[in-house]
């Protein structure tokens, strides 16, 4: 199948609308003949890293490309970036504000669940924006039969 | 079993359209904490929270959850009655509370 390729913004704070990427990437996985399992798995890790993108930092964007071997995204926002990325993936730590958790975030299982679910993960952070890698290998016994 | 088999007691009232309610169930998942939501239920479970949020409905479609359950009266707002209805997730609400709720699902025959 060809290659699907997209970028879209994450604006800060924009909370009603988290989630769009994920359902739209749902879509076309479901689409491409992928199996539940594995688009609940990728679906789970975009919407994980779309929220803190939206909770945590001044902004950004995410692109993807998803071919018939792999699915590859990676997250970009503007900063204010992670003080220590050992003690964001500790499950349960969590520096999220009041708007994250009167909105039902902010338990500190984001980043755990997408290491969970993703093949492959790089975080890299500083003051000037984060940069989240993933990315998922797609084999045979991932298409429905 | 399905939603609208669950409707069938007086505990629960359906506030959506009537959209989504021949879904069936699976099991039962209590959180209100939506990335454990996210990690942990599964497809086809019945989500009990009190978290009313837009959100809450974004994360029952992803993972297409069978149906979402406010428990202690929750009044839910219109803007999310509306996103179900959209999204053909069946919203019901009910007076126990999520512990009364989980006991009498289990008590109606739906397990995990």
């Amino acid at each position: 199948m060809e290659t699907y390729s997209k970028v879209y913004n994450i604006e800060k704070h924009d909370i009603s609308n988290a989630g769009t990427i994920a359902s739209l990437t749902k879509r076309e996985l479901k689409r491409r003949g992928l199996t539940r399992e594995f688009v609940k798995k990728v679906t789970i890790g975009l919407y994980e890293a779309e929220i803190n993108v939206v909770i945590h930092s001044y902004g950004g964007n995410v692109s993807l490309d998803i071919t018939d071997e792999y699915i590859e995204i990676i997250f970009k926002d503007t900063g204010p970036g992670i003080d220590s990325i050992d003690e964001a993936m500790t499950a349960g730590f969590s520096t999220a504000s009041s708007l994250a958790i009167e909105n039902g975030f902010g338990a500190g299982m984001g980043l755990p669940n997408i290491k969970a679910v993703s093949d492959e993960m790089l975080l890299t952070s500083s003051k000037e924006g984060t940069r989240l890698y993933l990315k998922f290998y797609i084999k045979s016994e991932n298409y429905e039969s | 079993m399905k939603v609208k088999n669950i409707l069938e007691s007086e505990h629960f009232q359906l506030i959506s359209d009537n959209l989504g309610i021949e879904n069936e169930v699976n099991g039962i998942f209590s959180c209100d904490l939506l990335s454990h939501v996210m990690g942990f239920a599964n497809e086809k479970n019945i989500l009990i929270t009190v978290l009313n949020n837009i959100n809450v409905l974004g994360v029952a479609s992803l993972l297409d959850l069978s149906c979402v359950i406010f428990s202690h009266n929750i009044q839910v707002n219109e803007s999310i009655i509306s996103k179900a209805n959209d999204l053909d997730i069946p919203l019901i609400r009910t007076k126990l509370s999520t512990s009364e709720t989980v006991i009498s699902l289990y008590q109606s025959g739906v397990n995990n």
